[in-house]
């Protein structure tokens, strides 16, 4: 017979007080992982908003002058001052710490050409790379993906009277229309998509870019690092994170953690005192059994180990529990208090942490009635001499 | 070389009005293998004496030395390894832990000891053989007799073979009859040649021991060898 099964006859015979323990901390180890795991989705969902939103990064030459503007972005390729951006400034994006974080970098050339008489905004990109960061793009026809093919916008393929299966010749070069862009009230709809090369080619400047977008996966990282990342390997160029969209989101998502960390801290608290509460009453209970244990030779190392491992193997039977009643909680919940659209995966790192949470506040909980247990003497306890 | 002195040990407690003088300067020895039984009246210092002959008490003054070990000098685990070494206890009221079998609780202070399962099994079960309860290892406590329950007790104080039993009234919850097979007990455990130090406020029952001491008022007053012990052995 080892300690560990005097702990176990132990809490057998007290099952009335094992079981409510056992339901206080799975109560509270419940409400921190349905807490953490809802926090854990919606960040994901924001993470989501923002890959789908596309590019969340802009890198521009720094510059004070803003001669030309695209969509909500200054484009200063086009002052005199500025050192203008290059294709190997595209390259270097991808050498960052966090690059693994990079799911595209498309580098864009803009100027202004007269074709048959309109003038257009042409963009020179990379469409492998554009089509990463202009997910909800809406196109009639397809995405243009080679040299030969072109994409206009909505209102330059009115002005240019092209549409999806016509040609148009860009720098005397025919392009195959591929796609037209549904009107998005953006710059984009003015605009003749060719490929990165060409348009370096007919507005004369080799090698240059006037922007780079970069998409980052922003679920697994803080995106102000991977900005000043890339600042550091671009220090002539100016780098700025695009999160309007979601800001607010992102906003209430901070608000819910902060509000997860205050309660999820209150019930572990609560928990702690009712796992002291209710072992003290139990080392109470079995006073003269931990005088007889006492008296037969039992150190006082002996006693406090059978009052923590049977703390501690409630605790982690109330920790596993906790954590299944949790994630199937925030399965339930979060469609209705988070407004979550997908449903909440279980996390099995998640039921480490809630196990291993579980253990301290049993070790909290049990460490004072385990030390009090430990110090009684055998004689004061049985009340025998 | 005796076993056991108790050298000019007194003890003092801190009363509600004024300090109480349980023991006032006890010298006593008791040899290997020796049955001493010890009577007195209530309030006497019976039980103060056990429980600082049993390592639970220290004395206020004076020395308690067991197979040469100066007791009192031990921290407070190494006293509880002392206890459970050089001690085995039997309690007037049982004291068995209600939800460990018979033997389980004989294999208390082995447990203590991080002996292997096998080897305690062993020793308990032999242990509870030797007290007559080889058939009812299993049975909790609630399920054995008053005299059964006291030889549980027993098997468990010489499980780990001690050299010194301390009993505290051991029949005093006991008819008569079940009192005696416990004392034919003890004696057949004296005759294995185990020391024992007995508190009784019986005489019948003092009278199994080789010597009886007396105490009054925190004193030994008396000390002389039993007509039983001088008659010959009790027979069982």
């Amino acid at each position: 017979m080892q300690l560990r099964h005097i702990a176990w006859s132990g809490m057998k015979r007290r099952r009335g007080r094992v079981l409510f323990m056992l339901s206080a901390v799975a109560l509270a180890i419940g409400t921190v992982v349905s807490l953490a795991t809802l926090s854990a989705a919606m960040r994901a969902e924001v993470g989501d908003e923002l890959d789908r939103f596309g590019a969340n990064i802009v890198i521009t030459p720094k510059t004070r002058a803003l001669d030309l503007a695209y969509g909500a972005v200054a484009v200063g390729g086009l002052t005199v001052d500025a050192q203008a951006l290059t294709l190997d400034d595209a390259r270097r994006v991808r050498t960052i710490h966090n690059r693994r974080n990079i799911s595209a970098v498309a580098p864009k050339l803009l100027g202004t050409v007269d074709l048959n008489g309109t003038p257009v905004l042409l963009i020179g990109a990379d469409f492998r790379e554009e089509r990463a960061v202009k997910g909800w793009w809406q196109v009639e026809g397809r995405m243009a993906l080679g040299a030969g093919e072109t994409m206009i916008g909505a209102d330059a393929a009115a002005a240019l009277r092209r549409g999806v299966g016509d040609r148009l010749e860009v720098g005397g070069e025919p392009l195959d229309v591929v796609g037209v862009l549904s009107a998005n009230g953006t710059i984009d709809d003015q605009a003749v998509f060719v490929d990165l090369a060409l348009a370096q080619r007919v507005l004369a400047k080799p090698d240059a870019v006037s922007l780079i977008e970069v998409s980052a996966l922003c679920r697994a990282c803080p995106i102000e690092e991977i900005v000043a990342q890339i600042g550091a390997v671009l220090p002539h160029a100016r780098v700025a994170p695009i999160r309007q969209a979601v800001a607010a989101r992102e906003k209430a998502v901070l608000q819910f953690e902060r509000f997860a960390w205050v309660i999820g801290a209150l019930v572990l608290i609560v928990g702690a005192l009712v796992v002291t509460t209710t072992m003290m009453a139990a080392v109470t209970e079995r006073t003269q059994e931990i005088g007889i244990l006492r008296a037969v030779g039992f150190r006082r190392e002996h006693v406090a180990r059978i009052v923590l491992l049977e703390t501690m193997a409630v605790t982690i039977a109330g920790g596993t529990a906790g954590w299944l009643a949790g994630t199937g909680a925030a399965r339930v919940l979060g469609p209705v208090l988070a407004q979550l659209s997908e449903p909440v995966a279980a996390d099995p790192r998640l039921a480490a942490a809630a196990v291993g949470a579980a253990l301290l506040l049993g070790l909290a909980g049990g460490a004072y009635p385990a030390r009090r247990a430990a110090r009684m003497e055998p004689a004061e306890a049985l009340r025998h001499f | 070389m005796p076993l056991v002195e108790i050298e000019r040990v007194t003890k003092t407690y801190n009363g509600a009005s004024a300090p109480v003088h349980a023991l006032g300067g006890v010298d006593l020895t008791i040899d290997a293998g020796e049955f001493v039984a010890l009577m007195g009246p209530s309030g006497s210092g019976k039980s103060t004496l056990l429980a600082t002959l049993g390592a639970m008490s220290p004395p206020t003054s004076g020395r308690v030395r067991v197979d040469e070990i100066d007791v009192y000098t031990l921290d407070v685990e190494r006293l509880a390894d002392f206890r459970r070494e050089y001690l085995g206890f039997v309690f007037q009221q049982l004291y068995l832990v209600p939800y460990l079998t018979a033997a389980e609780n004989v294999m208390l202070p082995l447990a203590a000891s991080g002996m292997k399962d096998r080897e305690q099994h062993d020793l308990a079960f032999g242990a509870l053989a030797r007290v007559g309860l080889g058939d009812k290892t299993m049975r909790l406590p609630r399920d054995l007799s008053g005299g059964e329950q006291q030889r549980v007790a027993i098997a468990r104080a010489i499980v780990n073979a001690p050299p010194l039993v301390l009993a505290d009234e051991p029949t005093g919850c006991l008819d008569s009859e079940t009192g005696a097979g416990i004392m034919a007990l003890f004696e057949r455990l004296r005759a294995d040649g185990l020391t024992i130090f007995m508190v009784t406020h019986d005489a019948a029952i003092a009278a199994y021991a080789d010597r009886i001491v007396r105490l009054k008022d925190g004193r030994l007053v008396e000390a002389y060898e039993s007509r039983a012990a001088a008659a010959g052995p009790v027979p069982a």
